[in-house]
């Protein structure tokens, strides 16, 4: 959960944010960010997502919870 | 009638890498249809065999990693010797890396990097050496892409490999030149590939209405491709090189 937070932060541009954060809520909410956090997925736990799989997750917690079940 | 066709490849033995599907697939096909001799390398067998059983029974597989290039060399050289020594090489292999900036891997780099450019250079080598070129008719025709030429976000991982071989083709144009052999470049638009259904599923449904808008004659079919490159192997490209041959039905006019 640490490497997922730390690495989120990064993403989501911010230093911190609660898992019930809704990611559309994130000032740097784009098209680009949803890439980003496919590519993260992808690369750091092996696990393919699409554009409206990270939407439905809808809050980070949502998101950590799709990729746990992904994996 | 004649039988002049500037365009033949009637006695030509070219190497295609990435055969196994999609452009290089489709250009396997083409190129055997007009007479050439193929040597198919892909780590894809399956897909390999479904090309081969397109292409002329004279023509050969070769199904392993691209890059591991000890492998390539002692596996073309052995090949040749029964194939014959080889005109040309078209080298089609290649992987996109959709990746934002914020998310850009070392490794994910050095890897696309390895496949779709620096082979490109073990490739050149392997063709000149002694034993595989056939000493005349000599062309290497390397596949860029738009995005080798023009900018699109989250995609500057792929853009600095595909961007990479169009200064390969100028150099090496120039350096093999005087051996007679002609360094082209075809940097492809968007055509109807499995490779293009994967990176369309990362985005939303706009996506295909936005591709769509990009490509003022629409999306292109992978021979579009194909029958440039088989231009670039034949005779009738003989006073062609150096150049890259932007086939993307006019993405990059725009």
């Amino acid at each position: 959960m640490d490497k997922f937070k730390a690495q989120m932060a990064e993403i989501l541009e911010v230093d911190d944010f609660n898992l019930s954060d809704e990611l559309k809520s994130f000032e740097c909410w784009d098209s680009l960010t949803i890439l980003s956090i496919i590519a993260f997925a992808g690369d750091s736990y092996n696990v393919a997502l699409s554009a409206n799989d990270v939407i439905g997750s809808k809050t980070v917690g949502g998101l950590y919870e799709l990729i746990n079940s992904k994996k | 009638m004649s039988s002049f066709n500037p365009f033949s490849l009637e006695g030509r033995r070219i190497l295609v890498t990435g055969a196994a599907s999609g452009i290089g697939k489709a250009t396997s096909i083409m190129l055997s249809k007009l007479g050439a001799k193929l040597l198919l390398i892909d780590i894809n067998r399956e897909g390999l065999l479904e090309t081969k059983q397109l292409c002329s029974t004279d023509d050969q597989i070769l199904a392993f990693d691209l890059v591991d290039f000890p492998k390539l060399k002692a596996e073309v050289l052995e090949m040749v010797l029964n194939f014959g020594k080889l005109n040309g090489v078209v080298h089609l292999a290649g992987k996109s890396y959709i990746a934002p900036l914020k998310s850009i891997s070392e490794e994910k780099c050095f890897d696309v990097f390895t496949l779709n450019t620096y082979s490109a250079l073990e490739l050149a080598k392997l063709f000149i050496n002694r034993n595989i070129y056939a000493g005349e008719k000599g062309s290497i025709v390397l596949v860029s892409s738009v995005y080798g030429i023009v900018g699109s976000p989250a995609n500057v991982g792929y853009a600095m490999s595909k961007s990479a071989l169009l200064g390969i083709t100028k150099s090496l144009a120039m350096e093999l030149a005087g051996k007679g052999i002609r360094v082209n470049c075809v940097a492809p638009g968007f055509v109807k590939t499995n490779m293009l259904n994967s990176a369309s599923e990362l985005f939303d449904a706009n996506y295909a209405e936005t591709l769509n808008r990009l490509h003022p004659l629409g999306i292109g079919e992978p021979d579009d491709v194909a029958s440039s490159i088989a231009y670039l192997l034949s005779d009738a490209a003989k006073w062609v090189t150096g150049a890259v041959f932007n086939i993307d039905g006019g993405f990059t006019a725009q």
